[in-house]
């Protein structure tokens, strides 16, 4: 007989009724610096559901690689009242990754621009998990509609939550307590209570924490959350390529990756970088360059650890926001006052160059940049540990009309 | 007057050859262009010989000597991937010391031919052959193969780069020798002429994947569950395709060399009619020959199976041909100790073959020759006893030529 495979007959089960009671919630935050704060939301989650007779986990994305700066990662974590551990463990979590969530956190708002986690390619939609009727919960100091235009058209409503706050960094290195890990249980608690209900919250914040702050801070945040449907007209076409997996007899056998091709012109998008990793989406703010005031010293090209400063014909140095993981290098060694500062990413629609636009109106260029800059100046300290230094905003310097040329 | 013995348009001379002589001929005849080494015993021949060949002007290559196994294989595998026909070797402990190396050969499918010239594993120390040290990589998408002559080793080193470098294959390959028995032991061997051997063998081409200054490659990135399986399932396909090759690759050597190899995968040695049937690997081979020889003139219905090819295995063909026996016995160089039924690695794998034969023989298995010990003629015909009369229950396991006592002492041990 020959030693070839048998056909298994395949036999139809239908996971339908164990799914009926399966609740599931991801969390979305930025390698390093929100790492603990995610672990602590989704375990905390787990606690207090377990407390109410739930059965419930937590686990983190293996794939990803939280040890990276400002990298998207996941964490997830799952809820049953009828299931056991090893049936909701089967139904919910035998993938490495989840296909549909309930509710979907998100720990840092300019993570709606889209996700590009390590190990992944191509940009995902934030809300690419919620299932109809469920739950987008963004930690930010924006309204439904700034977010809104920025994610991806679904073919189905689903609400969008906002819990009033700001991104908080509770991290690998240090953890600033600002209540944001109780205040996004509470507010978990209250769009999505089949997971766990605010008195079972509060019951176990008080056992846990014993801090009336804590406490305080719980019902502040779940009264203040807002709600509101997203209609499937909303949202805009998803500007990004999407992750594709092809299957084991069509891409080359060998382990052997093409390389970025050596190629270097002048200009916007002069340097060749590699297509399928940008790592964009690591980013919170961008610098924006003031291309009038600059003194072509070369320092931001030369420090950028991304390479993503293109030389121009005219001396300056275009930035590719695609591949800008936002790491305020350059704007700490540009050696002009405000000639780069970081700005806020959620303030921009789009990651087009900003020397052509400049060369094609410097006056409006500067006056649209100035506008983008908004009160409030981020710069992040040069001291690993000490948090962000708040600037308030010094009277911008007028247009250098002969600048940079 | 002499007689000319050889065919002087395919080979150029004969040669008193050591199995490690006959494989640096091999070496040098398919113009290897990069080698590494780390001296050991067996394997330390091959680097001797290379050196002289270098020496002599009669080869031109990177010999590049390591500080230890590890980098000597990390060597090998780096030469191959950028264009290099690679070899190396090392026999027992040291192949081991390789073996990150030998594994990310095998994924990165770089189609290395090495050199195992089996060597019992430490500790204790030994010289002596054992099969354990190749078997290592059984697993791990290498290609092994067992010879068991110094003429079948030269020949086997050739067809090795023939099959690991065809580019429905690339995978590396191991050629296995026993230690002493044939790394150390002198027979006339027909040294082929570089002319034929340009016939056989197509220069090595790595295409798209050689890494090269004109054609910047990553090798190896990391990947996620992504992507894992389906790296994997190409590999199996390969292993799968191989088989196809090996046969082309000794039809081919038999059209240029004008050698008889009929089954490449194993030599059957008298088995029309056999009722019992011995099969084994490497060079306990002459032993089996003469006792099966032996034991027909006395009307015994005994044949020999001398397997090649370890990987891929011969499933199939062995069904075929063991299809008409009513017992097998298998000769086991290796040891799996609690393995199933605590048989040999060669036994389980000759048994899972067999399972699915439509005749099922008896299949009982000695374990024997172990840390170079040798295995006669008498051992053998033991051993066609053992397999004829064995009635498929109890103890499926003899250890051959062991030291027996009376078991005392073993009372203390809690053994049964």
């Amino acid at each position: 007989m020959s030693g070839s495979s048998r056909g298994t007959k395949s036999e139809a089960v239908s996971t339908a009724e164990m799914e009926k009671s399966v609740l599931r919630l991801e969390v979305n935050y930025r390698g390093i610096f929100q790492k603990s704060l995610a672990y602590r939301i989704t375990n905390d989650l787990v606690y207090a559901a377990h407390s109410e007779g739930k059965t419930a986990f937590s686990n983190g994305r293996y794939s990803d690689d939280p040890q990276r700066n400002g990298v998207p990662c996941a964490n997830f974590a799952f809820f049953s009242d009828a299931l056991s551990e090893d049936d909701l463990e089967a139904v919910a979590s035998a993938s490495m990754d989840i296909d549909r969530a309930n509710v979907v956190v998100v720990l840092d708002d300019t993570m709606v621009k889209g996700l590009e986690p390590w190990g992944h390619y191509g940009i995902r939609p934030i809300n690419e998990k919620v299932i109809p009727g469920g739950t987008l919960l963004i930690v930010s100091r924006r309204k439904p509609e700034e977010l809104i235009r920025h994610l991806e058209k679904k073919t189905f409503d689903y609400n969008i939550a906002i819990l009033p706050g700001d991104q908080s960094f509770a991290g690998l290195w240090y953890y600033r307590d600002d209540a944001t890990d109780v205040r996004t249980i509470a507010a978990v608690a209250r769009v999505a209570p089949e997971i766990v209900g605010i008195h079972s919250v509060e019951e176990y914040v008080k056992k846990k924490y014993n801090d009336a702050a804590k406490v305080k801070s719980l019902q502040e945040a779940y009264d203040s959350v807002v709600v509101r449907e997203v209609k499937q007209s909303e949202g805009i076409a998803w500007p990004h390529s999407k992750p594709k997996l092809p299957s084991w007899d069509s891409f080359d056998e060998g382990i052997v990756v093409k390389s970025v091709e050596r190629g270097f012109t002048l200009g916007p998008r002069g340097q060749n970088r590699n297509p399928n990793f940008k790592r964009g989406t690591s980013k919170t703010q961008r610098p924006v360059i003031r291309f009038d005031t600059c003194i072509k010293c070369t320092l931001c090209w030369y420090d950028c650890p991304d390479e993503c400063f293109d030389p121009t014909a005219d001396g300056l140095y275009d930035v590719n926001y695609e591949y800008c993981t936002g790491c305020g290098r350059c704007a700490q060694v540009c050696p002009v006052d405000d000639c780069i500062v970081m700005v806020d990413d959620l303030n921009f629609e789009d990651n087009s160059s900003p020397w052509e636009m400049y060369k094609r109106d410097a006056e409006g260029y500067v006056k649209w940049l100035e506008e983008k800059k908004g009160k409030v100046r981020f710069m992040p300290s040069p001291v690993t540990g000490k948090g962000v230094r708040h600037t308030e905003i010094k009277a911008a310097v007028p247009f250098k009309q002969d600048g940079g040329n | 007057m002499t007689t000319e013995l050889v065919d002087r348009k395919i080979y150029e001379r004969e040669e008193l050859a050591t199995g490690t002589d006959a494989v640096a001929h091999a070496v040098r005849l398919a113009d290897v262009d990069v080698f590494s080494a780390y001296p050991i015993r067996p394997y330390t021949g091959v680097m001797d010989r290379l050196a002289k060949f270098i020496a002599d002007g009669k080869f031109d290559s990177e010999y590049i000597i390591a500080d230890g196994e590890h980098s000597q294989f990390e060597i090998a595998k780096h030469a191959s991937s950028v264009g290099a026909r690679a070899f190396a070797g090392s026999s027992g402990t040291g192949w081991l010391y390789a073996t990150e190396a030998l594994a990310a050969t095998a994924t990165d499918r770089l189609p290395l031919v090495a050199l195992v010239g089996n060597r019992a594993l430490d500790d204790p120390g030994a010289f002596g052959v054992e099969h354990n040290d190749a078997m290592l990589v059984r697993d791990l998408g290498w290609l092994i193969v067992w010879a068991s002559t110094a003429q079948e080793a030269l020949d086997t080193t050739l067809i090795a780069y023939r099959v690991a470098e065809d580019p429905s294959v690339m995978m590396p390959c191991a050629v296995a020798i026993d230690g002493g028995y044939l790394t150390h032991s002198q027979h006339i061997v027909k040294i082929p002429t570089k002319e034929a051997v340009q016939k056989f063998l197509p220069p090595y081409n790595l295409g798209t994947r050689r890494m090269h200054p004109d054609n910047p490659v990553s090798i190896a990135p990391q990947i996620n569950e992504d992507w894992g399986m389906e790296i994997r399932r190409q590999n199996w396909e390969a292993a799968r395709r191989a088989r196809g090759v090996i046969y082309r690759a000794y039809k081919e050597y038999n059209e240029v060399f004008h050698s008889s190899y009929a089954n490449p995968f194993f030599e059957e040695f008298m088995m029309e009619d056999a009722e019992i049937a011995l099969i084994g690997m490497g060079t306990v081979t002459s032993a089996a020959k003469a006792a099966v020889k032996l034991l027909r003139e006395k009307g015994v219905k005994v044949g020999y199976v001398k397997l090649r090819w370890f990987r891929p295995f011969p499933a199939e063909e062995l069904r075929e041909s063991l299809s008409e026996v009513r017992a097998v016995g298998v000769i086991d160089r290796d040891f799996a100790h609690g393995g199933p039924d605590d048989g040999g690695v060669l036994f389980n794998d000759v048994r899972a073959a067999l399972y699915h034969s439509s005749n099922r023989p008896q299949i009982v298995d000695f374990i024997g020759g172990l840390a170079g010990r040798e295995i006669s003629i008498e051992d053998v015909a033991r051993m066609v006893r053992i397999t004829a009369n064995h009635k498929g229950e109890g103890e499926l396991v003899t250890w051959i030529r062991v030291r027996e006592g009376n078991g005392a002492g073993m009372e203390r041990k809690g053994g049964d």
